[in-house]
């Protein structure tokens, strides 16, 4: 038998060559030798052989031809125009800075470097001097890549979600501090929802196009940025409040230079700088001071200050 | 260096590699191997297979190919002129990309890239320079421009950086050769020259923790080191690993750190991930911000750090 690579060259340059679309049959005699004898071997090696090339992108077209000799038979071709790249007619400086965008964010992926090549570009390499490290996981990239095309064409999408089966309206992907999510309209409760797109299990379904109208959205103004600044719940204690931090140097100045001299409240004698910060989530609030160590302290609200000493107290005490 | 490649790298790399070599008619063979990122052993005994490939009714091979004394030649093309189109996700990855370089900084906005991102949006049939439904943030803080300027230049800057595993501020010599953001955070890597007489290193320096920098007006020679991938540090080996065990709730506080593996338990309410640790102290300060839920499983001796991490914070409030 012939080697699998050599065998499926000489399938997709049969199926590309071909003026007339091919029976299982037809392609096994013109490729004489290359498929196991017997219908049921042969049958089963061409139909691994017909997945394969599906996967890396190849379009198999198919039909049942009717009357003749081949009647009730499947038939298969590749159509040209349909397999191959469009000219993109890159100049070489466009071509060296999409392969450089490539190599600056990290897309270190075989796809992205696939799409390289087929663009006429080289490796992506370390050449870049500011890059930003994108997160690419093949089974989260699949996931991206059929929202992407959900959210053009205006299909609902249904996947499970902690657990729980979920049908929503896409309305945008946003990629934020490393994360991609899916910014959508949950079909069973009516309201927008944020989801971390690479906790969305298994496959995503996509219904027929045209399913919905997409409102115009602002994907950054989805959520807040800030942890501390995202309620989990519509309850009381997550209102928008003002917390009293003091905080030691050097972090001091380090926050500052990160917040703007307008969050400074008092500064101490010390060095030490107070200041305002603004929250919803308390408990993100919390996390955000303990990562200061002991060189941070809440000084006010007191349900804030109290719910530190606790937290702190019965991780001191736990088992 | 040999290694097992699947029929499907095989073939989709020919795919690639002949339209490639069609268009050049001859091309050294360490050239193509170079290109590619195989051996000339592979790529010789790829494109021999592909020379073999024959369809009736072709009197000759249906690739017309040779490789005589490492030079490829390539005769008359018949198929696989083009390269086949790109796949959604390939395209998605491509696109995302370019977007995103777009927002990385010193990048010329209406250059080269541009140009070639509405060339590719128009083959792809995809929307050009702005896209609706994709946004892309990266912000950055004012010290990258500055940086980057000293990478561009190689020239060495005197900064004043905070070290919390002890708590130090120290003045540092460093040059910067590259800078980049990582889950929100900027980084910046470049040779340490050291502190007093120890030897230059290559470090990575988070900008945040630069409390002053200043361009020293003085610059080196280009070094020729290879730099480390960034991000890559965290995946080095030699770093001490933990498992830690906590509310699956609390995750997203985990996930801002590069995690090598998370496995959820007792119907996903709980989790263990394991990650690289770069200083105790920083794992302290994790746990103690995970709080009681959390605990350290492996290795033994980090079991206690939350306890005694939260008993020195919680002194500052005993005592004001």
């Amino acid at each position: 038998m012939a080697n699998p690579v050599e065998r499926l060259t000489n399938l997709l340059a049969l199926l590309l060559e071909t003026s007339n679309p091919l029976s299982l049959h037809q392609i096994t005699a013109e490729l004489a030798g290359m498929y196991p004898e017997g219908l049921s071997a042969s049958r089963g090696q061409f139909e691994r052989d017909k997945r394969l090339l599906r996967e890396i992108g190849v379009p198999i077209e198919t039909e049942v031809a009717v009357g003749g000799d081949e009647a009730g038979q499947t038939r298969y071709w590749i159509d040209r125009h349909r397999y191959e790249l469009a000219e993109v007619d890159l100049d070489d400086d466009e071509r060296r800075a999409v392969q450089l965008a490539v190599a600056a964010t990290r897309s270190r992926s075989d796809s992205a470097q696939a799409a390289l090549w087929k663009l006429g570009a080289g490796r992506a390499g370390s050449e870049a001097i500011a890059a930003a490290s994108i997160p690419n996981p093949p089974q989260l990239t699949t996931a991206l890549a059929v929202l992407r095309e959900a959210i053009a064409a205006r299909a609902a999408v249904e996947f499970e979600y902690r657990s729980a089966a979920r049908a929503v309206e896409p309305l945008g992907l946003l990629l934020r501090h490393g994360f991609w999510y899916l910014v959508a309209i949950d079909r069973e409760h009516g309201e927008r929802r944020t989801f971390r797109a690479d906790r969305i299990e298994g496959e995503v379904v996509v219904g027929e196009a045209g399913a919905f109208e997409r409102p115009s959205v602002d994907l950054a103004a989805a959520f807040p940025a800030d942890p501390k600044l995202i309620a989990i719940s519509d309850s009381d204690s997550e209102v928008l409040r003002t917390a009293l931090v003091r905080v030691d140097q050097p972090q001091a100045s380090l926050l500052e230079g990160d917040l703007g001299p307008q969050s400074v409240h008092r500064r101490g004698e010390d060095g030490s700088v107070e200041f305002s910060i603004e929250y919803r989530n308390p408990e993100a609030m919390r996390a955000w001071v303990l990562g200061f160590g002991p060189d941070a302290e809440v000084l006010a609200p007191d349900e804030l200050r109290f719910g530190v000493i606790e937290w702190l107290r019965s991780t001191l005490e736990a088992r | 260096m040999s290694r097992r490649r699947t029929s499907e790298q095989r073939l989709s790399r020919l795919l690639v590699m002949l339209p490639w070599l069609m268009e050049r008619e001859s091309v050294p063979l360490a050239e193509v191997a170079e290109r590619f990122g195989l051996s000339e052993a592979e790529v010789t005994e790829d494109l021999e297979l592909a020379s073999l490939c024959g369809l009736p009714p072709y009197a000759d091979e249906l690739i017309d190919l040779f490789i005589d004394d490492g030079v490829v030649f390539m005769g008359v093309p018949r198929v696989f002129t083009r390269p086949l189109q790109l796949t959604s996700v390939e395209a998605f990855e491509l696109l995302v990309a370019v977007r995103a370089a777009l927002r990385l900084p010193g990048v010329d906005r209406d250059g080269a890239l541009v140009r070639g991102l509405n060339k590719l949006a128009a083959a792809l049939g995809e929307p050009g320079i702005i896209d609706e439904d994709v946004t892309i943030e990266i912000e950055q803080p004012p010290a990258v421009d500055d940086l980057l300027e000293a990478v561009r230049r190689v020239e060495v800057v005197g900064m004043e950086y905070w070290s919390p595993s002890n708590d130090e501020t120290a003045l540092r010599r460093v040059v910067p050769r590259q800078v980049f953001t990582d889950r929100g955070r900027w980084y910046v890597t470049g040779i340490d020259t050291g502190l007093g007489a120890s030897i230059d290193a290559i470090r990575t320096f988070r900008i945040d923790r630069i409390i002053s920098l200043e361009r020293t007006g003085e610059f080196v020679d280009p070094p020729d080191e290879e730099l480390p991938a960034p991000g890559e540090w965290f995946g080095d080996p030699a770093l001490t690993r933990a498992r830690l065990r906590l509310p699956a709730s609390l995750l997203w506080m985990v996930e801002k750190y590069p995690v090598d593996e998370i496995d959820h338990l007792d119907g996903g309410d709980v989790v263990e991930v394991v990650l690289a640790v770069t200083s105790e102290h920083w794992l302290a300060r994790l746990m103690v911000r995970l709080g009681p839920s959390a605990e350290v499983i492996e290795p033994e001796r980090w079991c206690d750090l939350r306890r005694s991490a939260a008993e020195v914070i919680l002194q500052r409030y005993d005592s004001g």
